[in-house]
């Protein structure tokens, strides 16, 4: 299979994870394209956060290739990955509860940042104005979200709910301008409602950032309807289905593989 | 009571080394999990190589100011460069080692800087003159004498003490690292060096021991190659004491050892051998008292 060159943000082929005997991932082909929102749904232990872990660089591929926007990252480490333009969310909420929400968000913006010792050290009043910036960014983001957050942008990050500190995370994943959005289950931790309400705003800040492309791991099916213009279907690391969400959950062997039955 | 203002004075002196010294065990700690026992002997390389670069700049003639800075200047950078060193090559292959391993290596590579001082340095096994660079003399307040040089020390360690704080709370180095010891995966994901966040962290820790080497022997006029062990010992009680991961703890842990001696010296002048030995004590049942230190790590608060 060929990729379609400029379409494809996202190639992964023959992809291979072992942990020791097991396939996390078995010869894993799967492109993303511009703009997409793409949905990444099987079975428990079925390969989905492995393969995020893979692209992000927390993981090492064992064998296979992936490359984003044509330039090859299979070896590239996790903050190379990250300035190439791909950033991510936890399934966990990995916030860093002791630092302020304006520091978590501020992290995110690594890839944008200038990390220069001259700037930082010398050049404050430089540094002082990118750190405004990086606020009032943070501020319009917040604000997306939840009215009342920008108001706590210097609060521990631990002073917030659960429902606050996703929408925090995501904004660390939006700030930094990236190309590639990995959200690992948005909805976990959270009620229905939430879930809801979150996953609306993620939309909303896509159609107002413009051709953002994201791969979406979920249980909720309901949310992966939604949203989600193509998925694909991982068991046992290997996939075996891919297409819209109506034509995958109608097929026989995904619900085999969720359900046990043809 | 004329001995107030020197008992007071002495007690701001060490407490702040030993805050200096239990800042970098605290950060070391926080960013790494890593008890570094060479830490103390990365101090007195710093005082070895400040006293070198003293002697280098007396040869070329350079002023007792130039001789200072100069001296300040080789310490700092000697101890960063080891410390950074240490981490690069030696820590971090390690990091997925053991901790004791880890325990085991850093007190190896002690030992090794240690010795090495004491055999390679000219008549390294015996004590060495420090040349008085700062100002001599003093003034009286009432009864008690302040030494100039003291004063100066002692702001200057204050100051140092605050530099240090200010990088980690107030830089994009300092965000970097606090990240790196929170949630070191979420850091590198978020496009953050580890591999040169952690040997800068390191450098960063080592410098506040070369800064503190070299009060300890501006102050005392003296350095030995085994000047740092107790030093470390004393540094690495007053970050456990303090909270261990924690900045404001370690030097609070600094001041209070210090303070704990003073005490004895002051209250108990024919003790004073034994200061060392009542002040571990009192160390011994305050950590049976708070187990996890004064202001220990909040949860998952670190650096």
């Amino acid at each position: 299979m060929t990729s379609l060159s400029n379409d494809v943000l996202l190639e992964s082929r023959g992809l291979t994870v072992r942990f020791g005997g097991l396939f996390a991932l078995n010869e894993l082909n799967i492109d993303v394209r511009n703009g997409e929102v793409l949905g990444l749904i099987g079975p428990n232990g079925s390969g989905k956060t492995t393969f995020l872990n893979v692209i992000s660089g927390v993981y090492s591929a064992s064998a296979g290739k992936i490359s984003l926007g044509g330039i090859d990252i299979t070896r590239e480490k996790a903050h190379n990955i990250s300035s190439y333009g791909l950033s991510r969310t936890f399934q966990r909420s990995r916030l860093c509860l002791s630092l302020s929400v304006f520091d978590n968000i501020a992290l995110g913006a690594q890839r944008t940042l200038n990390n220069g010792l001259w700037h930082n050290v010398v050049q404050r009043k430089a540094f002082a104005a990118e750190a405004r910036k990086i606020a009032e960014e943070a501020r319009e983001l917040l604000g997306v979200f939840n009215t009342a957050l920008p108001d706590k942008l210097f609060d521990p990050a631990i002073s917030l709910g659960m429902i606050d500190r996703r929408r925090v995370e995501i904004c660390r994943a939006l700030i930094g301008k990236p190309k590639l959005v990995l959200l690992d289950e948005p909805s976990a931790g959270m009620t229905h409602d939430e879930t809801d309400q979150v996953v609306d705003e993620i939309l909303g800040i896509r159609k107002s950032l413009g051709g953002l492309t994201i791969i979406i791991v979920e249980h909720e099916m309901g949310l992966i309807e939604r949203v989600t213009d193509r998925c694909v279907v991982l068991n046992y690391g290997k996939k075996i289905c891919e297409g819209k969400f109506r034509d995958v959950a109608a097929d026989p062997v995904v619900r085999e593989a969720y359900l046990g039955q043809a | 009571m004329g001995m107030i203002g020197q008992h007071l004075l002495n007690g701001l002196m060490q407490g702040t080394i030993y805050g200096l010294v239990a800042m970098g065990f605290t950060i070391f700690f926080g960013v790494m999990n890593v008890i570094k026992f060479s830490h103390g002997d990365v101090l007195t390389l710093g005082a070895f190589g400040g006293l070198v670069a003293v002697w280098a700049a007396n040869a070329l003639g350079l002023s007792v100011p130039l001789q200072f800075i100069v001296a300040l200047c080789v310490a700092m950078a000697l101890t960063a460069v080891v410390g950074a060193g240490i981490s690069h090559f030696l820590i971090m292959p390690l990091r997925n080692a053991p901790p004791l391993n880890m325990l085991l290596m850093t007190m190896m590579v002690g030992t090794a800087i240690r010795e090495a001082i004491r055999l390679f340095f000219p008549n390294g096994t015996n004590p060495q003159r420090f040349p008085e660079l700062l100002p001599a003399g003093g003034f009286n307040i009432g009864p008690s004498f302040f030494r100039t040089d003291a004063i100066i020390l002692i702001i200057a360690g204050a100051a140092s003490i605050g530099a240090v704080y200010w990088i980690i709370n107030h830089s994009k180095f300092g965000l970097a690292m606090r990240a790196v010891a929170e949630d070191t995966e979420t850091a590198r994901v978020m496009g953050i060096n580890f591999g040169r966040i952690i040997p800068l962290t390191f450098a960063l820790g080592s410098i506040t021991a070369g800064f503190a080497g070299m009060i300890y022997a501006l102050y005392y006029s003296e350095i030995n190659y085994s000047m740092g062990l107790l030093l470390a010992v004393i540094g690495f009680t007053a970050a456990i004491v303090g909270g261990l991961g924690n900045i404001w703890g370690a030097i609070i842990g600094g001041y209070l050892f210090a303070g704990l001696q003073t005490f004895v010296v002051a209250a108990m002048p024919s003790m004073s051998d034994y200061k060392n030995v009542f002040a571990f004590v009192l160390i011994i049942v305050l950590i049976t008292w708070r187990p996890t230190g004064l202001l220990a790590e909040r949860g998952s608060e670190r650096v």
